[in-house]
């Protein structure tokens, strides 16, 4: 009896809860409410003109519900003065700040005298469509904000098991299973001894059959079974010493911890920035070079200003975000070299990206899906020369013609046949 | 004793398997002498004095074989800014004086100085740069549609009538000395290839010029 009484109580309060909500909803002004007030018209196709208008000419420095670059626009109708003054803004702000409109001029200094793109050739019919647009994005009220879990879509979170998951899974596996044999053995014992006890009347064969024992130690010590260990071990120990002798001296998968988390993957991959935007050296040095952070900062002057590892950067260049200004004291970013080609041999860039027209993923590998980098390939001569072997040269330009005539033989001319692997290329 | 001797060369062999490069370990590496540039080498920095002294053959004033840091220059690294007041040999281009604050201005004096005869190189050299450097704000079409445009604020739409009439002389200015929230590119990108992307721009993005 108290349970139901307590029951329809909470319905009861549930109830009211939901008739405040829908009034408070119905308490917000209709479209129709708002354009009565503003005059500004509400038909859809207007509205359709003006979200074109919108995104090819604000959406760029202008949101409805918050500030961006300029102010944001809900209700923009409500501050000016008059409607004139706002078209006039719209289309052409420098004339309206000149005549000393108050509104004009105290935006203008609210916004640190950054000035609106002039849109003079906006028709007046378009910026009533425009903001008959905002009018209506305005009622709509802002979007539910959709959670960004930093990394984006896909990129960050691979599908499937990371690979050091996969061992603990397989040594978790490998427990269960041996509990699951010692289970199995206690069960035989108690049986065993349970039929011994209480069975006298067992014949012969049931009796072989109970008393069997799997004579372990015997096998163990047979000579054949010694060898057969004896020798995967050696096997096993000869091979990983064979491999570690291979990898002296190179140092694929050498992947250092860098002083700023910069990941690869979020740039070139995600936003598909090109490598050279911040490597310039590529095309036209030895080295494709480290950006300096004056390229980091074309975006993270407004990108990402509150990340711990922006702040790494602001602090090396002395950029003081608040007061948007650079100090005296600048320090150098200390990045850690991962590609050390030995000085005993020389690699020049520009000439196998510009000339040999070389993608950067054919020797640094996935570099657009890498978080931290590290050295895809092993840069030893062995690799350098197979390269040089059977990469076929593009002899699309008139300094090859003869040597294309000479070259006869019906295989591709390749690296090799221009002097590819003469040791004074790489080696002087 | 006789266990040892049997199991030195299962030691060996481990600790051979150790030699490989991994994480925050570079590895074992052969013949280091041949390894580390005595001459500064400008992307390499090791200021370490004593770094390497156990490869050292001759003597070198107590550094190390692998000290690789010069002294001269600020905070020790090996490369440094060219001297105040030197101009680079680039293809005949003056250094660009025009200050960041005269747009217009130089909208209006600056002429491309690009070879006009050799229109379809320019305009194909020019797109490749523009994808390179103005594509992932400005989008493909330079409609400001890039994938980073998303999260920057502020991305020219240059399709709309707004642009039309901008010279290439403007777009160069632009590209130099950055406009509005658009940074500086002119570090990056050099004035030769400024000049193939105003071209490229004002030919293959911006809209009819309506004066």
């Amino acid at each position: 009896m108290y349970i139901r009484q307590k029951l329809s109580l909470t319905l009861f309060a549930l109830f009211f809860t939901g008739i405040f909500f829908s009034s408070s909803v119905f308490g917000q002004a209709t479209l129709e409410e708002v354009s009565a007030a503003s005059g500004i018209p509400t038909d859809q196709a207007l509205i359709d003109e003006g979200k074109g208008l919108f995104s090819a000419n604000c959406y760029s420095c202008h949101r409805i519900h918050s500030d961006w670059t300029g102010p944001g626009l809900a209700n923009v109708w409500e501050r000016w003065e008059s409607q004139e003054t706002l078209y006039e803004w719209i289309k052409n702000n420098g004339a309206v700040l000149a005549s000393g409109d108050a509104y004009a001029n105290e935006l203008y200094e609210a916004w640190n005298g950054s000035v609106m793109t002039n849109f003079a050739w906006l028709e007046d019919n378009q910026v009533t469509a425009l903001l008959a647009y905002i009018q209506d994005e305005t009622v709509k009220g802002p979007e539910e904000v959709v959670a960004d879990g930093g990394g984006g879509d896909g990129t960050s979170s691979e599908s499937g098991v990371p690979s050091q998951y996969i061992n603990l899974i397989l040594i978790g596996l490998l427990v269960v299973l041996a509990l699951i044999l010692g289970v199995l053995v206690l069960i035989v014992t108690v049986l065993r001894r349970y039929i011994i006890a209480k069975k006298e009347d067992l014949d012969e064969e049931d009796q072989e059959i109970v008393n069997e024992r799997v004579d372990l130690p015997a096998g163990l010590r047979s000579p054949q079974f010694l060898f057969i260990v004896v020798f995967i071990f050696a096997a096993v120990v000869a091979k990983s010493a064979i491999d570690g002798l291979y990898s002296i001296g190179v140092q694929q998968g050498y992947q250092p911890k860098q002083p700023i988390a910069f990941s690869h993957a979020l740039h070139a991959g995600q936003y598909e920035i090109e490598c050279q935007y911040c490597h310039t050296g590529v095309m036209e040095s030895k080295s494709a070079n480290i950006p300096s952070a004056n390229i980091c900062m074309n975006c993270h002057i407004n990108v990402a200003t509150g990340s711990p590892e922006i702040a790494k950067i602001y602090k090396a260049i002395d950029w003081d975000p608040d007061t948007q200004t650079y100090g005296e004291n600048q320090q150098p970013i200390e990045w850690v070299r991962v590609h050390n080609l030995p000085d005993l041999s020389y690699f020049n860039h520009a000439q196998h990206v510009n000339v040999g027209g070389q993608e950067c993923q054919t020797c640094h590998g996935p570099i657009e899906t890498m978080e931290v980098v590290y050295q895809h390939s092993q840069l030893t001569m062995g690799w350098c020369i197979n390269c040089h072997r059977e990469t076929e040269i593009n002899t699309d330009n008139a300094y090859y013609d003869k040597l294309v005539k000479l070259h006869e033989s019906d295989d591709p001319m390749v690296v090799e046949d221009i002097g590819g692997l003469e040791c004074s290329k790489c080696h002087y | 004793m006789k266990i040892s001797k049997h199991w030195m060369w299962l030691l060996g062999a481990a600790g051979l398997s150790a030699c490989g490069a991994g994480g925050n370990d570079p590895g074992v590496e052969y013949a280091p002498n041949m390894y580390h540039s005595i001459p500064y080498e400008p992307l390499s920095q090791i200021t370490d004095k004593s770094a390497g002294a156990w490869v050292n053959s001759t003597d070198t004033e107590g550094l190390g074989e692998y000290y690789s840091s010069n002294p001269n220059n600020p905070h020790g690294m090996n490369m440094r800014e060219p001297v105040a007041g030197t101009v680079r040999r680039n293809k005949g281009y003056l250094p660009y004086r025009i200050p960041a604050d005269s747009l217009e201005y130089a909208g209006q004096v600056l002429v491309n100085p690009l070879d006009s005869t050799m229109q379809d190189e320019i305009l194909a050299d020019g797109k490749e740069l523009y994808l390179t450097f103005c594509e992932h704000c400005h989008g493909g079409k330079g409609a400001g549609d890039g994938l980073v445009a998303e999260k920057y604020p502020g991305v020219a739409n240059l399709t709309t009538p707004t642009y039309a009439n901008h010279t290439e002389g403007k777009i160069f200015h632009v590209i130099t000395h950055g406009k509005g929230n658009m940074q500086p590119h002119g570090s990056q990108i050099s004035q030769g290839d400024r000049w193939k992307i105003a071209r490229y721009v004002r030919e293959s993005i911006l809209g009819e010029p309506t004066n």
